[in-house]
């Protein structure tokens, strides 16, 4: 709370955790067209329209090239990086028939059944994973 | 008059609704899932609430990126179950009770809470699952739902001392309903997950445990943690957490705990849930 009304320093922390893009305002700006294209295949109808032509529905949407291809790859971390949010990139790979789990995945760089192993597990663990500035620190000791 | 006489917090995973729909609560990644809330719903059952004021998050099914409500009250007749992409989930259609819910508006509203009022929406899994894992699968919801969707999607999503001083504001406006009436309110949502990046897939039991140890008793310790720290420790999806700071901020100062289930995993997430009950000073 201590600098929840200081609005640069609170979004200053979210850049120093490893492995994540958190949803700024920065991002949901950058990626709003993509998301709403995303929102666009919960109707049946536009899912079918989707699925017989995907570069022709892109052409309707105000998507840059970068954002464009990397729809079309299903580059969920490009999509991320380019402002895409999960809950919305959702309405993509449920298109695909993809779970969670099975979307996901994709982002780690693990196959899924070693990302399913991971989890059944226990999950991954936050040791190390909290802080970029520490973990350099920690390496630099 | 209306009171709250209990609090749940719970997970809305959604692969939960799906193998409760699938039939597939039995199967073994299942059972321990299912099993810890064997309790729960003989105890809900017993309970008997009239009103459950369900507070949740929308995940891109009732609003997109057009309206972004940090605190919205569903103020409507009835609300069903979203087509998130594969369906509505075949789960029984949502009542609302609007006399309460625009009481509660109003009340927030003079009490300097600015609620965003909803009508008509749909709801999605983060408002369904809970019912299916406390209430099983009946014919028709047995309670009335006052739905309270917080924006934990775009950043930056409340405070968590904000949430916690919401649910002490619920309270105060619920004690004023003239009519006599059991109602429950529920945060859900959590425990530790992330659904995004290198670092999806990222639990913290230890972490997600002592929120659970600090939500019963008379410290209002949690109300404090930075979203950073939701962030770091329990994974980008985490920050689902506040959305319980409401229910356990309507409880009052003190509150015991009667029941405590966690599972890792489901899906991508900590299962977590628990009863609490507001203690009398």
């Amino acid at each position: 709370m201590s600098n929840a009304s200081d609005i640069h320093a609170y979004l200053a922390e979210f850049d120093d955790i490893p492995g994540t893009r958190v949803y700024t305002a920065r991002r949901a700006r950058q990626g709003y067209h993509l998301n709403q294209f995303a929102m666009s295949l919960m109707k049946p109808e536009n899912r079918a329209r989707w699925k017989a032509d995907e570069a022709g529905y892109l052409a309707d949407w105000p998507l840059s090239d970068d954002q464009k291809a990397a729809v079309l790859a299903r580059d969920y971390n490009r999509l991320l990086d380019l402002g895409g949010n999960i809950y919305f990139m959702a309405k993509l790979f449920s298109t695909d028939g993809l779970s969670f789990v099975q979307a996901v995945s994709t982002m780690t760089g693990m196959s899924v059944e070693d990302y399913q192993a991971m989890m059944i597990a226990g999950g991954r663990s936050p040791e190390g994973l909290r802080s970029l500035a520490d973990a350099a620190a920690r390496k630099d000791a | 008059m209306a009171r709250i006489t209990a609090g749940i917090g719970c997970s809305h995973i959604p692969a939960l609704g799906v193998a409760a729909d699938l039939g597939k609560a039995a199967e073994p990644y299942w059972a321990p899932a299912f099993a810890g809330f064997d309790f729960t719903r003989a105890w809900a059952c017993a309970a008997k609430p009239d009103v459950v004021i369900l507070v949740y998050n929308d995940h891109a099914s009732a609003f997109d990126m057009k309206v972004i409500p940090t605190f919205a009250i569903g103020c409507g007749d009835r609300y069903a179950p979203a087509d998130e992409g594969w369906g509505p989930r075949p789960v029984p259609v949502v009542e609302g009770h609007p006399d309460l819910a625009w009481h509660i508006a109003q009340s927030l509203i003079l009490d300097e809470f600015d609620m965003t009022i909803i009508n008509e929406m749909d709801v999605d899994h983060g408002l369904t699952v809970p019912l299916t894992m406390i209430f099983g699968q009946p014919a028709t919801w047995p309670v009335k739902v006052i739905p309270l969707a917080v924006n934990v999607v775009t950043y930056p999503p409340p405070t968590g001392n904000r949430c916690w001083a919401l649910g002490e504001a619920i309270t105060r406006a619920v004690a004023s309903f003239p009519e006599d009436l059991n109602v429950q309110i529920w945060g859900t949502g959590g425990m530790s997950h992330q659904l995004q990046g290198p670092r999806a897939g990222l639990i913290n039991a230890d972490w997600d445990q002592r929120f659970l140890d600090r939500l019963s008793g008379g410290s209002d310790e949690l109300r404090r943690i930075p979203h950073i720290e939701y962030l770091r420790e329990t994974g980008s999806e985490g920050i689902e957490m506040v959305m319980w700071l409401i229910m356990r901020g309507a409880l009052g100062r003190r509150a015991r705990e009667i029941h405590r289930h966690y599972h890792v995993p489901a899906s991508n997430t900590a299962l977590g849930h628990i009863i609490l009950e507001p203690v009398k000073d």
